[in-house]
């Protein structure tokens, strides 16, 4: 049986799969990316080795999400791809009939317009991160709550409270003023819950076309508060496919898989002892220019495998 | 600090140095200009006006992180970007010109203004920067019935130059502008095109340019939004390159007659009265009504007031072409290309899977 590897590298989280010709998922994992990628590429990695029956052939790689070009560079993948392209991908496999994609990560929000299982309009939140899973992290810890728990509370209110979503800095405001003035943490988190759905859908959905079916994917379709909240919204059913977490990873499998057998050549993978090599990242400041470029290097035993961050790419390997 | 700076600042002296006959040829007073905002619209007319009147112009250097910095830093916080752009731009100039360029346009069409802030740069400039050399903020306002010629007369004056100077300047920096616009019109972006004009080599870079579409012929994208948004490559992230880069030329407002983009803005219902909100809606209504484009993308700075406005008659418009895939980016002070990148990437593969 033949393998592709799918690997996810987020700002919060990073995922990996592989799954089968059949693009049946074989084993995954889901790790904090905890401020550090390449040893969570390598941990993933070693993890996911370990979860695989037997020795299975990778015969495909590919690399999504904001850390894709750094995962690329130490794994040896076949494609790089966008996260939008990547969860769109998986979301039609999945759900072929689907026309419109919900997707909530650690940082970003994305909205994806599909028909006939192909793009025809997507949009990511602007300048801010307002309602994405760092927030609803955040609020989790400063209510003592694990993040795991908080849909549970969501569903558990009887009368949300009205906290204002525009901007989380205001919400939170807003959620402290609730609480000190007696409301319990059922209604606050349900109400906010509701807050980050209407900021979303007036914000990031604004102006597109939402028919059924919607599909609500990424680290927050977890939360069954939100997907609640979606559905009371928009009056429709929202479906949270079964590897709502994985489905950049998928995506970029299938992608990578489609890639190499057109491409007709072997992987670039460079195989699971990358988890065991001695890579490093060092960064520096150029002082060449005015740009003071923050630099970023990658290297192997040593030896600078790849540079990135300068403006100019004069430090490019 | 350069010495002749005192000299120049003084109104009574510069008037000496020029009825003296002093056989001592004096050097010639500075002028910068910062490369921000209008400069990627008007620098050669500029340029030229001041040059022909004997200045040496000097411009700042591309946007770079200590600019934007400095700009953070001293303009008013709630600002767009690219007028903060502004300030750092003003700030690396100060201490090496005898003279800043800030004209305050207020209008520079008969039937429309510029922007809010652009009209109260100069004092806003003023207002901020302590240590700056003296403003030439000659008002344009054609609204108001003054004729450009007129504000460049006044201009002249105060740098004590006759009348016949004057007119002379402004007739060779006319056609100077013109050259300029006639080059973008074939393609070239405002540096190219300044390039092209500098090198008197437009031939070698039209067919460049059109040697790129060629290359490129796969996907073209067109580009909306001000002209500070669209070339200044630090604040947008080097889009248009970017794009370049995943096999799409690129076509902007600057690159076609003006005239397309009032007959097409004219379709909105009632007069628009930004000259640049404008040519953005009027480009836009002809990118989606037979542009020949395979994708609309707008570059809108986050804090624009006016464009909070537009970007919506264009969200409009693309509402009625959805065969015409739109997307908006709005820019700040990200310094990260992430975002961009991401969003980019995704907009040519929508387009390229649809294409199949």
């Amino acid at each position: 049986m033949k393998g592709y590897l799918g690997i996810d590298v987020g700002s919060v989280t990073t995922k990996m799969v592989v799954i089968n010709e059949e693009n049946e998922v074989i084993a995954d994992n889901y790790l904090r990316t905890g401020g550090n990628p390449v040893k969570v590429v390598q941990d993933g990695l070693k993890d996911i080795e370990g979860r695989l029956d037997q020795a299975m052939p990778m015969e495909a790689v590919g690399t999504t999400g904001s850390g894709r070009y750094l995962a690329a560079t130490l794994v040896g993948a076949d494609i790089i791809k966008n996260e939008i392209t990547a969860h769109a991908v998986a979301a039609s496999y999945f759900i072929p009939q689907v026309q419109t994609v919900f997707e909530i990560g650690g940082q970003d929000s994305k909205i994806i317009i599909i028909r006939d299982q192909v793009v025809v309009d997507f949009a990511m939140n602007t300048v801010c991160a307002a309602g994405t899973g760092s927030f609803l992290d955040h609020q989790a810890a400063r209510l003592n709550l694990p993040i795991e728990e908080f849909g549970e509370y969501a569903l558990r209110a009887h009368n949300p409270a009205r906290i204002a979503g525009r901007c989380t800095v205001f919400a939170e405001t807003d959620m402290v003023h609730k609480q000190q003035t007696g409301h319990n943490r059922e209604d606050i988190i349900a109400g906010l819950c509701q807050a980050l759905v209407r900021n979303y859908l007036n914000n990031v959905a604004k102006g597109k076309e939402l028919l059924p079916p919607f599909v609500f994917q990424g680290g927050v379709a977890a939360n069954r508060g939100i997907k609640a909240a979606f559905e009371s919204e928009l009056e429709q059913e929202v479906t949270v496919p079964p590897h709502y977490v994985l489905m950049g990873a998928i995506g970029v499998a299938i992608l990578a898989r489609e890639e190499t057998a057109l491409r007709g050549e072997k992987t670039r993978f460079k195989s699971f002892e990358v988890a065991e090599a001695d890579y490093r990242t060092s960064s520096f400041q150029c002082s060449d220019c005015p740009n003071s470029c923050e630099v970023v290097q990658l290297s192997l035993n040593d030896e600078p495998l790849s540079r990135w961050g300068s403006r100019c790419r004069k430090w490019e390997v | 600090m350069k010495t002749r700076k005192s000299a120049a600042h003084s109104r009574s002296t510069a008037k000496q140095c020029r009825f003296s006959g002093s056989a001592v040829r004096q050097p010639k007073a500075s002028v910068g200009i910062p490369r921000s905002l209008l400069y990627y619209h008007y620098f050669p007319l500029w340029k030229s006006f001041f040059e022909e009147l004997g200045l040496e112009v000097v411009l700042s250097s591309p946007t770079n992180k200590k600019i934007l910095e400095n700009g953070v830093k001293k303009a008013v916080d709630d600002i767009c970007l690219p007028v903060k752009l502004c300030f750092g731009h003003v700030m690396e100039l100060a201490d090496k010109v005898d003279y800043l360029f800030v004209p305050r346009l207020v209008s520079v069409e008969e039937d429309a203004f510029t922007c809010p802030k652009l009209i109260g740069l100069p004092d806003m400039l003023r207002a901020s920067l302590d240590k700056i050399p003296p403003l030439l903020d000659t008002c344009f306002d054609l609204k108001a019935g003054i004729s450009p010629y007129r504000s460049f007369r006044e201009l002249g004056r105060k740098l004590n130059r006759s009348s016949r100077t004057i007119r002379r300047a402004f007739e060779k920096a006319e056609q100077r502008q013109d050259e300029f616009r006639k080059a973008m019109q074939k393609g070239l972006t405002p540096s190219e095109a300044m390039e092209a004009l500098k090198t008197k080599n437009e031939t070698r870079l039209t067919s460049a340019a059109s040697e790129r579409k060629t290359k490129n012929e796969e996907l073209r994208i067109a580009l909306i939004g001000r002209p500070y948004n669209l070339y200044d490559g630090y604040l947008n992230m080097n889009l248009m390159e970017k794009l370049r880069q995943l096999g799409s030329s690129v076509i902007t407002a600057e690159m076609l007659p003006s005239s397309i983009m009032e007959k097409e803005a004219s379709r909105w219902r009632t007069e628009i009265f930004w000259t640049f909100g404008r040519r953005m809606v009027g480009a836009a209504f002809h990118f989606f009504n037979g542009g020949e484009v395979d994708g609309v993308i707008s570059c809108i700075a986050f804090e624009c007031g006016p464009d909070s406005l537009l970007g919506v008659l264009i969200e409009d418009e693309a509402e009625r072409h959805k065969d015409i895939p739109y997307m908006s980016l709005i820019l700040d002070e990200h310094s990260d290309e992430t975002g961009v990148v991401t969003r980019v990437e995704a907009f040519l593969d929508m387009i390229r899977r649809k294409k199949r």
